[in-house]
C-alpha cells in the first residue's frame, strides 16, 4: 500500500511564485481531463497533477510525469467552469517540476524571481562581452579588423587549425556544450529518480527500458505527440523552432569551418544555415505577437520566463542576421563588434535556459514520454488489479 | 323518493384507461342497468368539457346520481362533487369507480380489465341509488392563535398573524426570544448578522399590542379542534387555559452531540469544538485554542452526526454553507490561517449558494472529501511537528490516504428533533417520520398542514432548514391560517360517524381506536359521542363499536352492502371469479 501522505499546507503558496494563481479554484468536476486529449490510461491529466497541488502532496508531485505529458493547447482551461486554469496549471508545474529537478538551486531562484533571472542574464552577457574582447585582444589575433582566418580577431579554431586543435572560439563552444550537457545530465539523472523511484511507481524491469528506447529519438524529432493535440498549429510552430535550432547546433558544433570562413558562401551549409534562422525568427515572433496580444488560451498567462526565452533567441537570430551581413559586405569589425553583441545573447541564453531554464525542456519532454512508456503496461496492471479488489480491501 | 336517473360517465383518461380497458364495452353493460339514463365515455372526465357534459346532463336529462368510472376518489372527487353542486345536485349523489389506480394501471390483460371495470362501474351503480343528500355544516372560530416556539420562524409567524391584526400567544420556554439564530454570529451565504437579523424582529414582537409573549412558559395541554382549540399553557408555576383558533408548532432544533461519534475526538482533545462553540468565538471576536494562541490551521469537519448509518441519515442541510461562512470568517479574522474543509459532498444548492462555494475556495481553503461512513480521525500531533493535532482521512478526489496539521477543529455538528419532540407531537396530536421530525400533510403541495386541522408546523421542526426556508415557512403557516380566519368559520365535512345514544353501551371501545381522538365519553349520562370536526371518517369506530351503536355517514351497511352484491351480480371474469 502507497505511504500515507503528509500533507505540504505552504505547496500551494510555493508553486503560486511559479505562476498557478487559479488552481484553488478547481472543484474536481473532471470536465478538464474529460477534454484533455493527452488524457488516456493510465493519465489523469490535468485534474491529477491538479489534486496533488491543492492537497499540497509535494512527494506524489514531484515524481509525476504527467505535467510533461501536457502540451498546453489549454482546451482544458476553456471547459473548466471555475475558471481554475488547469493548463496554465501544468504550465506552471512543469517550472516548479525544472526547479525540483534542478540540484542547483539556481532554477527555482531564477523561476520564483523574474529579477534575478533577467538580471543573471544581462551581468552574464556583459561577462561574456568583457570575456570575447578580452580574450580576442590578448589571446586571439589582437586585431579587430580581422574576421576570419587563422589570424581573426576571434579566430574559429585553435593553432593547428583544424576541427580538434585546441584554442578558439570552436574550443569555447565544445567545452560549453560539454558543461551544459553535464549539468542538464545530472538533472535528467534526478528526474529520472523522482519519478521512477517512488512509493507509487511500479517496478520495471532493464527490458522495458530497452524496449521502449526508440521513444526517446522519435518523439524528439517529430514531436509526435504534440501533434496528438487537436489544433496542429502549435506543434507546426514548435517543431519548426526545434528543428531549427537543432539544425544551428549542428552547424555550429559540426560544420563551423563551412559557416564561418568568408567570403564566398558554402551554400551546401548556408542553405541549411538560412532556413533555420528563418524558421527562428518566424517561431519567436509568432510567440511574442500571441503572447502580446493573447491570443490563444496558451497565451493567456505569460510568466516573465515565457518571454525571456522568444527574446533571447530573437536576439541572437537579429544580431547573428546582422553579424553575417557585416562579414560578408565587407566590414570586418564592424562584424567581430556585432559578433561579440551576439555571444552576449548566445551565452546567457545557453548556460541559464538549457540546464535551469525552459530549455531544458528539450529534454526533459522527451524523457518523460519515454518513462511514461516504460511505465504504462505495469501501471494499467495495478489499476485493473485495483479495480476487481474488493471495495474494502480498497479501503484498507 | 322520485325515479332514480343515475348517469355513468367512463373516462379513457387519456390512454391511462382506455389502453387496457375498452370504455365502450364498459358503457354498452351500464347502460342496461336499472336506474341508468345515460352513460358516456370521454377522453378526460376532469377536464373542463368532461365537467360541463356532466352539468348539461343533470340539467337536461334531470340526472339525480352520477357515477364516474376513473382515476382514484383521493385524485378527483372533489372535483366532480363541485360539478354535481354547481349544477344544483347535492354533492353527495357521486359515487366513484376506480378503474385506473386499481385496474388499467396494474392489469395487462385487456379482456379481464374491461370486465373488472364492468364490475367496479355496476357496483358504484348500486352503491349510489342508495346514497342520501348530505350537508356540510360549519362551527365558528376562534381567531387567536397560538405560536409555539419563539425562535425565527415563531417570531415570523407572530409578527405575520399580528400584523393582519389577529390577536397571538407566543409560547417560548427559554427566557429569552431568537432561539438557535441568537447563537450564531454572521449568517450564510450574505455574510450579514444573525444579531441584526433578530433585534428588530424581538424588538417589534415583544412591543406588538397584539402579541402576549409568554416566557418560561410551555404548553402542557391541548383539548378542542381547529377554530376552537384550548391550549393548557404553563407559566412560572401556574397553569393557563387560552381559547385559540389554530396552532403554529415552531419549536425547532437541537444539536447533534458530537461525543457520540468516536475518533474526532470531541470531549477529549481541548481544541476540538463544535460549529456553535465556533460561533462563540465568532460573537466574541476571537478565534483562539485552549492555550489562547490563534490557530495558524483550522479544520473544519462536516456532516458530524448526519448523513451516517451510525447516528442520522438525513443531511442537515445548513452545514455546508456554515462551514462556508466559517472560511470567510476566520479569514477575514486570521488572514494567515490555512483553513481545511473535509467534506463528504459539498450541498450548495440555495439561492447564491454556488457562488459562495467559489469565492470560498478563492479563499485558498483546502477542501478534501472523505468517503461516507469513513469518518476522519483525529489524533494529537508529536509535540515536535509545531501544530497541534493530526487528522487522518481516506482523500477521494486523489484517493490518497493522507494527514493534515490541525490546530484547531471544528465539527459541523447536525441537526436532530428536540428530545421533547416526541411529547409535543402527542400533546398537539401530530405524527413524526422515522427520523424524529414532524410530519406535514403532503411534502410537497401541503408543507405547513399536518393531518390534524388547525395544526401547522413551520421552521426546522419539519427538517432541517435554514433561515430563508423557515421564514418562508413561518409565513405560509400564517397565510393558511388567515384564509381560514377570512372564511369566518370551519367548515365541516358531512361525512363523519355519528353514535347512536340509545344503543351505545359506553364500553368506549371506540374512544380508544379513534386514531384522530375524535370521540368524547360523557360519563354523565355514560355515553360517547363524536365530535364531528375531528372525525375524518376512518370508520374504525363503526367497525369496532360491539353495540353496532355507531353509524359512518356515507357508510352506511345498506350502502356497502349494495355495492358489494353489485361486484357480484357479474357473470364470471374479473373480480367475481375470485369471489365465487
Ligand atoms: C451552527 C449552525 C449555524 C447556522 N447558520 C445558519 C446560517 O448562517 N444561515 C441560515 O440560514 N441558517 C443557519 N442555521 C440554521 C438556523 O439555525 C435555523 O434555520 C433556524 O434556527 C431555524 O429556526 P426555528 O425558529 O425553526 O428553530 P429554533 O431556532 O430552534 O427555535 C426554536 C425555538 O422554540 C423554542 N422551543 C422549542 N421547544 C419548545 C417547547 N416545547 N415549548 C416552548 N418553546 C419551545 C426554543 O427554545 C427556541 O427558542 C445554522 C444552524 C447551525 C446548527
Ligand atoms: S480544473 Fe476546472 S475543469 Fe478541471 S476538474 Fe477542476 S474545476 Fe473541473
Ligand atoms: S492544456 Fe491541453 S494537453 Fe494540457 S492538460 Fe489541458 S487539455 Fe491536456
Ligand atoms: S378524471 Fe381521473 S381518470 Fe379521468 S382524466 Fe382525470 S385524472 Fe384521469
Ligand atoms: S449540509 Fe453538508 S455538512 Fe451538513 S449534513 Fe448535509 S452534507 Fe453534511
Ligand atoms: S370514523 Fe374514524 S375518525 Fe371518525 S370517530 Fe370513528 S374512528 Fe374516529
Amino acid at each position: 500500500m502507497a505511504n500515507i501522505v503528509r500533507v505540504n499546507p505552504g505547496l500551494g503558496e510555493e508553486v503560486q511564485r511559479f505562476g498557478a494563481d487559479d488552481v484553488a479554484k478547481c472543484y474536481h468536476c473532471g470536465n478538464c481531463s474529460a477534454t484533455c486529449p493527452m488524457s488516456k490510461e493510465p493519465f489523469l491529466i490535468p485534474r491529477k497533477s491538479m489534486r496533488y497541488l491543492q492537497m499540497g502532496a509535494d512527494e506524489r508531485l514531484r515524481g509525476n510525469l504527467e505535467p510533461w505529458l501536457c502540451y498546453y493547447c489549454g482546451e482544458c482551461s476553456d471547459q473548466c467552469p471555475r475558471g481554475a486554469e488547469p493548463g496554465e496549471t501544468m504550465m506552471s508545474l512543469r517550472r516548479w517540476l525544472t526547479a525540483q529537478y534542478d540540484f542547483t538551486g539556481i532554477s527555482r531562484l531564477f523561476y520564483r524571481s523574474a529579477a534575478v533571472e533577467v538580471g543573471a542574464v544581462v551581468v552574464l552577457g556583459l561577462l561574456t562581452g568583457i570575456g570575447f574582447y578580452l580574450a580576442g585582444t590578448y589571446l586571439g589575433g589582437g586585431d579587430l579588423n580581422i574576421y576570419d582566418g587563422p589570424r581573426a580577431f576571434l579566430p574559429a579554431y585553435g593553432k593547428g587549425g583544424s576541427f580538434f586543435s585546441f584554442g578558439g572560439v570552436h574550443t569555447f563552444d565544445w567545452a560549453m556544450g560539454v558543461l551544459l550537457a553535464g549539468l542538464l545530465g545530472i538533472n535528467c539523472l534526478r528526474m529520472w529518480y523522482f519519478t521512477m523511484f517512488n512509493d507509487q511507481a511500479p517496478k520495471v524491469g532493464i527490458g522495458a527500458y530497452i524496449s521502449k528506447l526508440w521513444v526517446l529519438p522519435w518523439h524528439f524529432i517529430s514531436q509526435r505527440r504534440y501533434s496528438e493535440c487537436d489544433k496542429k498549429t502549435p506543434w507546426l510552430v514548435h517543431l519548426i523552432m526545434m528543428l531549427s535550432y537543432l539544425t544551428m547546433l549542428i552547424l555550429i558544433m559540426f560544420f563551423l569551418h563551412s559557416v564561418h570562413y568568408g567570403p564566398e558562401i558554402v551554400w551546401q551549409a548556408h542553405a541549411f544555415g538560412y532556413l533555420a534562422t528563418v524558421g527562428l525568427l518566424f517561431g519567436t515572433v509568432y510567440a511574442m505577437y500571441g503572447r502580446a496580444n493573447k491570443v490563444n488560451t496558451y497565451h493567456k498567462h505569460s510568466h516573465a520566463s515565457d518571454w525571456l526565452f522568444p527574446v533571447l533567441i530573437f536576439y541572437c537570430a537579429v544580431t547573428g542576421i546582422a553579424q553575417h551581413i557585416a562579414h560578408r559586405t565587407g566590414f570586418p569589425a564592424l562584424a567581430n563588434v556585432i559578433y561579440i553583441i551576439h555571444m552576449m545573447g548566445v551565452v546567457p541564453m545557453l548556460v541559464l535556459e538549457v540546464p535551469f531554464g525552459k530549455w531544458s525542456h528539450l529534454a526533459y519532454r522527451p524523457l518523460a514520454i519515454y518513462f511514461a512508456e516504460v511505465q504504462s503496461p505495469a501501471l494499467l496492471a495495478q489499476a485493473r488489479a485495483r479495480q476487481s479488489a474488493p471495495a474494502t480491501a480498497r479501503a484498507a | 323518493m322520485s325515479e332514480l336517473k343515475i348517469g355513468v360517465y367512463v373516462c379513457n383518461c387519456g390512454t391511462n384507461i382506455a389502453k387496457t380497458v375498452d370504455c365502450d364495452a364498459v358503457v354498452q353493460a351500464v347502460q342496461a342497468l336499472p336506474g341508468v339514463a345515460v352513460a358516456k365515455s370521454y377522453k378526460y372526465m376532469c377536464s373542463n368539457p368532461g365537467q360541463e357534459m356532466i352539468d348539461k346532463d343533470i340539467k337536461e336529462l334531470g340526472l339525480n346520481r352520477v357515477v364516474v368510472a376513473a382515476c382514484s376518489p383521493r385524485m378527483h372527487e372533489p372535483t366532480f362533487r363541485k360539478a354535481l353542486d354547481s349544477a344544483g345536485l347535492n354533492p353527495y349523489y357521486l359515487e366513484m369507480a376506480n378503474i385506473r389506480e386499481q385496474n388499467s394501471w396494474v392489469h395487462e390483460d385487456g379482456a379481464a380489465c374491461t370486465q373488472k371495470a364492468i364490475d367496479l362501474a355496476r357496483a358504484a351503480v348500486r352503491r349510489v341509488a342508495l346514497h342520501e343528500p348530505l350537508e356540510k355544516r360549519s362551527v365558528p372560530m376562534c381567531t387567536s392563535v397560538l405560536v409555539l416556539g419563539g425562535g425565527v420562524t415563531g417570531l415570523t409567524a407572530a409578527l405575520e398573524l399580528a400584523d393582519a391584526n389577529q390577536s397571538v400567544f407566543l409560547v417560548e420556554r427559554d427566557d429569552h426570544l431568537g432561539g438557535n439564530v441568537a447563537r450564531i454570529d454572521l449568517t450564510a451565504p450574505h455574510l450579514d448578522s444573525a444579531r441584526d437579523l433578530l433585534r428588530d424582529r424581538i424588538a417589534r414582537v415583544t412591543t406588538h399590542p397584539k402579541i402576549k409573549v409568554l416566557l418560561g412558559s410551555e404548553l402542557v395541554g391541548l383539548s378542542g379542534y381547529i377554530g376552537n382549540f384550548k391550549p393548557l399553557v404553563r407559566v412560572g408555576g401556574q397553569e393557563q387555559e387560552l381559547e385559540v383558533g389554530a396552532v403554529v408548532v415552531c419549536t425547532g432544533y437541537q444539536e447533534f452531540d458530537a461525543k457520540k461519534v468516536k475518533n474526532l475526538g470531541y470531549g477529549s482533545l481541548p481544541d476540538v469544538v463544535t460549529s456553535f462553540d465556533l460561533e462563540r468565538m465568532l460573537r466574541a471576536g476571537r478565534i483562539a485554542t485552549r492555550a489562547g494562541k490563534a490557530p495558524r490551521y483550522v479544520s473544519l469537519i462536516h456532516c458530524v452526526g448526519s448523513r451516517s448509518e451510525e447516528h442520522h441519515p438525513y443531511c442537515s442541510r445548513v452545514c455546508c454553507m456554515t462551514a462556508l461562512k466559517y472560511a470567510h470568517e476566520i479569514k477575514s479574522m486570521l488572514p494567515d490561517a490555512y483553513v481545511s474543509d473535509l467534506y463528504i459532498d459539498m450541498h450548495a444548492f440555495g439561492k447564491g449558494c454556488e457562488d459562495f462555494y467559489k469565492s470560498g475556495a478563492e479563499l485558498h481553503t483546502m477542501f478534501l472529501m472523505y468517503r461516507k461512513n469513513q469518518p476522519p480521525q483525529v489524533r494529537l500531533a508529536d509535540p515536535k511537528d509545531g501544530f497541534g493535532m493530526l487528522i487522518a482521512l481516506q482523500e477521494q478526489l486523489s484517493g490518497e490516504s493522507i494527514e493534515i496539521p490541525a490546530d484547531l477543529v471544528v465539527l459541523m455538528v447536525g441537526m436532530e428533533p428536540r428530545a421533547d419532540a416526541a411529547e409535543v407531537a402527542h400533546l398537539v396530536n401530530i405524527s413524526r417520520d422515522k427520523d424524529g421530525w414532524f410530519i406535514e400533510s403532503h411534502p410537497k403541495l401541503d408543507p405547513v398542514a399536518t393531518t390534524t386541522d388547525g395544526i401547522f408546523i413551520a421552521g426546522a421542526c419539519q427538517a432541517p432548514k435554514d433561515i430563508p426556508d423557515s421564514v418562508a415557512q413561518a409565513r405560509a403557516a400564517s397565510a393558511r391560517i388567515l384564509a381560514k380566519i377570512a372564511q369566518g368559520k370551519i367548515w365541516v365535512d358531512a361525512v363523519y360517524a355519528e353514535i347512536d345514544e340509545e344503543r351505545c353501551c359506553g364500553c368506549r371501545m371506540c374512544g380508544e381506536v379513534c386514531p384522530y381522538s375524535a370521540i368524547e365519553y360523557n360519563p354523565a349520562t355514560r355515553r360517547s359521542t363524536v365530535v364531528s370536526v375531528l372525525c375524518k371518517a376512518c370508520g374504525t369506530c363503526a367497525a369496532t363499536c360491539p353495540a353496532g351503536a355507531i353509524k359512518a355517514r356515507h357508510f352506511s351497511d345498506r350502502q356497502i352492502f349494495a355495492q358489494i352484491a353489485g361486484l357480484l351480480e357479474g357473470q364470471g371474469g374479473g373480480l367475481t371469479k375470485g369471489a365465487k
